[in-house]
């Protein structure tokens, strides 16, 4: 089986172990992930603050080369270029002029047809239905996460129909059980991190992740798992700070999903690169119990 | 800004609510100020008097000015929490993006430079490259800030503890692995390029 790829420009810089995650996890569920060739930056929420219509026609393109190359799907592993490229489909599908003002300029015309998936929807649809737990080596005993599923994968800035709940999305619980993970019930889970702000407002952005990270805490939560690139940097990073600003002694290894789908399909911590975390997210996994 | 609110300018209303309404894509006479957005605000503890009802409610006033120079347009971070939740799918949202870009057309001075210097930084990177590079980015983000404190505040501590800060953060990144020197770059920047071109705004 063969899905197109769009990493995108975060997964080929700093959280280049989500790249690396990714493409083992769906090699193991044999899944050829085939990158985009030539792909461009999806303008991420930046083009949406500043050109409306470079926002919607930088993933037109790639939506175009995708097309073009044969697929029928795309699995998108970041939230914010999920969120944009299918937003930018659905609006350039419901306005035949600008698809046919986009199209005047790109080389490799955009159709409209092909169906956008983020992880836990390409995840779904390859290893759903009980197959994942079929397929994988261990079960993970002993492990209280939290599911953080942040902005961009359940709410847009246009119709787009999704297949979870909105403000209670269950996908990453479900696929979790079936790692035979106890996930704990939360409130923060599509709360957002802030993003961006981390930097450019940083006040802001870490009293949004201070709420965040207390709520896992109180809840007795010892690590959570996300999806977002940008909110695993975020509150992996800005973590020590924020919990000296509450005055907690506590600290959570914020994880990728694919590291523990990665335990449990029975790769390494080194081979997964789990090492790398700011928060150090290795100690935990070494003391749990892989039956 | 109590006060601007209960200022009715007739001879400016009609046109920056229809603006608006026409640049955002949203509907905001639909808005009945059911404050479902405000509860919902992500940013509602930062900006405390101003929520996204009150932003439709003084576009619809026609104070462009404070509809610019607030708190919430700035310090929005796009959540969509307000327009998922409106009963009349208004996405302040996108408002609050649309009035970050007409601050910019008309080159009034944002309430927070440095979001905007970021937002400029990251989209040129994106379009120069076809890819953004984190580092080059961050690079020019820096340096508008930096030359924003030094000539419009005068304030050269703010750039030597910015510039401390993103060096802290740059050398733990570089421990981990997480901080790439190789260059990102797409052959369609050229055609990005030809699109650019061709867009209004």
């Amino acid at each position: 089986m063969q899905i197109a790829y769009y990493p995108g420009c975060s997964l080929k810089q700093s959280s280049n172990l989500y790249d690396i995650q990714t493409r083992k996890i769906f090699a193991y569920l044999g899944v050829n992930l085939q990158e985009i060739n030539d792909w461009n930056c999806c303008g991420a929420t930046s083009a949406g603050k500043t050109n409306d219509f470079m926002a919607l026609a930088m993933p037109a393109r790639n939506i175009g080369l995708a097309e073009a190359a044969g697929f029928s799907e795309i699995v998108i592993p970041c939230s914010a270029c999920y969120l944009r490229t299918i937003v930018s489909k659905n609006v350039i599908n419901d306005n035949p002029a600008l698809k046919k003002k986009i199209n005047s300029s790109i080389k490799r015309k955009f159709i409209g047809d092909i169906k956008i998936l983020n992880i836990l929807e390409a995840l779904e649809k390859v290893a759903g239905n009980g197959k994942l737990k079929k397929s994988i080596k261990y079960k993970i005993k002993g492990l209280n996460p939290v599911c953080y599923y942040g902005c961009m994968l359940t709410r847009f800035p246009y119709n787009v129909e999704i297949s979870d709940n909105v403000e209670n999305p269950q996908a990453m619980e479900n696929m979790l059980k079936s790692l035979g993970i106890h996930t704990i019930d939360w409130n923060y889970k599509t709360s957002c991190c802030g993003a961006s702000a981390a930097i450019n407002d940083r006040k802001t952005s870490l009293n949004l992740m201070a709420k965040i990270l207390s709520d896992a805490i109180q809840r007795g939560a010892d690590c959570i798992v996300t999806t977002c690139p940008m909110c695993q940097m975020n509150l992996d990073s800005n973590q020590d700070e924020i919990c000296e600003n509450i005055g907690c002694d506590q600290r959570l290894p914020v994880y990728f999903i694919t590291e523990l789908l990665g335990m449990a399909m029975g790769m390494s911590i080194q081979e997964l690169q789990i090492n790398r975390h700011f928060i150090d997210g290795t100690q935990l996994l070494k003391e749990l119990e892989l039956k | 800004m109590n006060q601007s609110l209960l200022m009715y300018k007739p001879e400016s209303t009609k046109s920056f609510l229809s603006e608006v309404i026409e640049k955002s894509g949203q509907n905001l006479t639909a808005c009945y100020q059911c404050r479902r957005c405000a509860a919902g605000c992500s940013v509602g503890d930062e900006t405390v008097f101003f929520t996204p009802d009150k932003l439709i409610r003084m576009i619809i006033m026609g104070d462009k000015y404070g509809a610019l120079n607030n708190e919430l347009v700035w310090k929005c971070v796009s959540c969509y929490t307000c327009g998922t939740r409106c009963p009349n799918d208004i996405q302040t949202g996108k408002i609050t993006e649309t009035l970050k870009k007409i601050a910019k057309q008309e080159k009034i001075k944002p309430l927070i430079p440095k979001v905007k210097h970021f937002h400029d930084s990251f989209f040129k990177s994106g379009v120069r490259w076809g890819r953004v590079n984190e580092m080059e980015f961050m690079g020019f983000y820096e340096l508008k800030n930096s030359l924003n404190d030094f000539f419009v505040k005068k304030d050269t501590k703010a750039i030597i503890d910015e510039i401390k800060e993103q060096v802290k953060l740059g050398f733990s990144m570089l421990k981990l692995k997480r901080l790439h020197f190789d260059f990102q770059m797409s052959r369609g920047r050229i055609e990005l390029r030809r699109l650019s071109k061709i867009s209004n705004n």
